[in-house]
């Protein structure tokens, strides 16, 4: 082991030379060091980004499939038939373990009864919310004033995470409100009729033979846009009740026809998508999944792993060509020491050792100084790139959204495949790039560990490099030269 | 006994010959002279046995052993021992831990022994204080001085001397011969010492001339 003693000699003989070769290495490794904290940040949000993203997956009538009927249809007055499916089938695939939660929508159209619906021009347009791509059940029949929505839970429906309505007074419509009658009125309409929450309000259906329902009151929201431009669509008069009142307005008891799960985890979504298409197993729905939210995070985390990949790589590449140079030029100057270890007997390898431990103790110092230097500029430099990576991301999202997500989207009843899933999804991931606005960049155990063991790869691959010349040197030619 | 049989060797391809048919004999116990003009290819032939070249054909016996089967490495470090011209110490060292290392590269059994390497260090004038100062502090003479407390305490059998009195004044010359006597004499070791200094030459127990490509000895 006495190389080793050499090399410790060699070190301190020679402080200038050492000190520059920390330098050089501690510069190297800092930004392999970066490049890895980086990475590992990157793919911590990523991991984070695939379990909060909120990929939905929506079950709704099949559009293709129930205009192809209608048209067939043999009876003289065609009519669209909103296809429904049992509220057991939804529940069993809600249960599904990749499942976080789901949501039901069903709507119905009715007319006011015990008051007035707001109106922002006179008359009611024939079609109601029936003009709407995404039109829920209830559709069928005439189209009554007031749109009435049913969901799971109002807590979970894109006008409400979108913040397109938002609840003022009172409690929100909750999946235990299935089977009452209780509602969540818009403010304007509880305002023009005197209603408050706790009152009592009857709608009329729009049947041949109306029947009057009462429903009571629990909570009052606001709705944010004023009017929609669509007469006799003003968002004051959608009635948000739990999903099973307008099924059975509808006469579709125990049924429903639009059904969204969210996703525990994004990645699952191929798997739950075929899953809950099997115990849907209805040619007449749809079964479409929305990741955009999830790839929407997704991609710039995508692009800063890769870039910091690639810095790990460029400088652990560059690293090992410069000091493997460094080490080359050493051997040369070094050529009369090498020799006369060779003529004392001393092996190769273990002058190839002296040199390996001599840059190994220059590791372990430049180590500790980008140990020390690593996380601020790994920090520093990550956060940088995330945030370019997103100032781009969301710029393409306003642009691309805004078609299909524009101002009649979160009002829309029943439009969940349509506008109202794009507002949904651009709204998930405004909620989450909060947390993705900071990469976690600290410096854990294994990064560093990781850090030593590049090092070692390319310390070691410089000194074989040089290894090579000090291999083929000729003793008597540098011993014995004149 | 260290034998050399039927050496030849040229340089280059087509290059004529600087020696062939080399048959000589070193034994114990003795000093050799090799004196011979610049260039004859006297540095050339000790590179052969010191076992850092190898001659273009010809072989070396070391007590009967063909040094090729002995093995490079193991030769130079078990068998050998170099004195150069330029005293070829390590740089970056003091005088006892360039002896201190050659005693741990041949693995000698006193190899952490400090006070062994400081007393024969005193032993040709070069005291405690000179001996832990970097290597390049001390003076040319001073330096050969602890080159060949180098070559002599590494153990080997035979110590070869490449001019070692080259880069020296007469009194340094005159000091280092006479270890190198000592040496061979009391310890029974075989010393080969090329030099192109007749007065240095005269003083080998056996002279041999290099000289229109013949080793000559008398
Ligand atoms: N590596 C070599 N390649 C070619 N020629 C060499 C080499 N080494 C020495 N020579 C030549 O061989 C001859 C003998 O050199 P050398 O043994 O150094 O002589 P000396 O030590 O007696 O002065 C010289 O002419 C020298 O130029
Ligand atoms: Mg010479």
């Amino acid at each position: 082991m006495n190389y080793l003693k050499r090399s410790r000699l060699y070190l301190t003989h020679k402080k200038g030379q050492s000190l520059l070769m920390l330098l050089i290495m501690s510069a190297i490794l800092v930004f392999v060091l970066s490049g890895i904290i980086i990475q590992n940040a990157a793919i911590t949000a990523t991991n984070n980004v695939t379990k909060s993203a909120g990929t939905t997956i929506t079950v709704s009538a099949n559009r293709d499939k129930m205009f192809s009927q209608m048209r067939s249809s043999s009876s003289k007055t065609k009519t669209l038939t909103t296809p429904t499916v049992a509220n057991t089938k939804i529940a069993k695939a809600g249960n599904l373990s990749t499942v976080a939660y789901y949501n039901i929508t069903n709507t119905a159209s009715v007319n006011a009864s015990s008051f007035d619906a707001v109106s922002t021009t006179t008359g009611t347009s024939s079609m109601g919310g029936g003009n709407m791509p995404g039109g829920g059940g209830g559709m069928s029949a005439n189209s009554g004033d007031i749109t009435v929505t049913g969901v799971s839970s109002t807590a979970h429906t894109a006008t409400f995470t979108s913040n397109e309505a938002k609840l003022v007074s009172g409690r929100n419509i909750k999946a235990s409100d299935a089977n009452t009658k209780n509602v969540v009125i818009e403010k304007e309409l509880a305002t023009d009729n005197s209603v408050k929450v706790g009152d009592t309000i009857t709608i009329k259906t729009t049947a041949t033979s109306a029947k009057k329902l009462k429903l009571h009151v629990v909570g009052i929201y606001k709705a944010k846009t004023s009017s929609t431009g669509m007469p006799g669509n003003d968002p004051s008069n959608t009635i948000y009740t739990s999903y099973t009142l307008p099924a059975s307005i509808s006469g579709t008891a125990g049924k429903s026809s639009t059904v969204t799960y969210t996703l525990e985890n994004s990645a699952k979504e191929k798997a739950t998508t075929k899953q809950i298409k099997n115990i849907i197993a209805s040619s007449a729905f749809s079964v479409s999944s929305d990741d955009a939210s999830y790839q929407q995070l997704l991609q710039p985390m995508k692009n800063v792993q890769s870039f910091a990949k690639k810095i790990v790589w460029l400088v652990a590449i560059a690293g090992t060509i410069i000091l493997g140079l460094i080490i080359i030029l050493s051997v040369r100057t070094r050529q009369r020491e090498i020799g006369v270890l060779v003529s004392l007997g001393e092996s190769k390898l273990h002058i190839v050792g002296q040199l390996f431990t001599e840059m190994f103790m220059i590791l372990i110092g430049a180590m500790v100084i980008a140990t020390l230097l690593g996380g601020f500029v790994g920090n520093k430099v990550g956060n940088q790139l995330l945030s370019q990576q997103q100032t781009t991301s969301v710029s393409s999202t306003t642009t691309s959204g805004a078609p299909g997500g524009g101002a009649p989207s979160g009002n829309m009843p029943g439009g969940k495949t349509g506008g109202g899933m794009m507002t949904n999804q651009s709204n998930t991931s405004a909620a989450n790039k909060k947390a993705l606005k900071t990469l976690n960049t600290s410096i854990t155990p294994s990064s560093v560990i990781k850090l030593g063991g590049m090092g070692l790869v390319i310390i070691a691959l410089a000194v074989c490099v040089s290894a090579i010349s000090i291999l083929r040197l000729r003793p008597k030619d540098i011993l014995i030269g004149e | 006994m260290l034998t050399v049989k039927n050496l030849a060797h040229w340089y280059g391809k087509t290059g004529k010959p600087l020696y062939e048919n080399v048959n000589l004999s070193f034994e114990d116990a003795k000093v050799y002279t090799i004196i011979g003009a610049s260039g004859s290819g006297k540095t050339t032939f000790l590179a052969f046995i010191a076992g850092l070249d190898k001659p273009q054909s010809g072989e070396i016996f070391l007590d009967g052993e063909n040094i090729e089967k002995i093995g490079a490495t193991n030769y130079r470090k078990h068998k050998v021992a170099i004195v150069f011209q330029q005293y070829n110490l390590l740089a970056y060292m003091s005088a006892l831990d360039n002896v201190l290392t050659a005693l741990a590269v041949t693995d000698s059994e006193h190899k952490n022994d400090k006070q062994y390497v400081l007393d024969a260090l005193a032993g040709v004038g070069i005291e405690a204080a000179d001996a832990k100062k970097n290597v390049q502090q001390l003076s040319g003479g001073q330096q050969q001085r602890v080159a060949i407390i180098r070559a002599m305490l590494v153990d080997a059998n035979i110590v070869i001397a490449d001019e070692p009195t080259g880069n020296l004044d007469d009194e340094n010359s005159a000091m280092i011969v006479k270890l190198f006597q000592n040496f061979a004499h009391e310890h029974h070791k075989t010393v080969i010492i090329v030099t192109h200094d007749t007065k240095i030459a005269q003083q080998g127990d056996v002279k041999i001339k290099l000289a229109d490509r013949q080793f000559i000895a008398s």
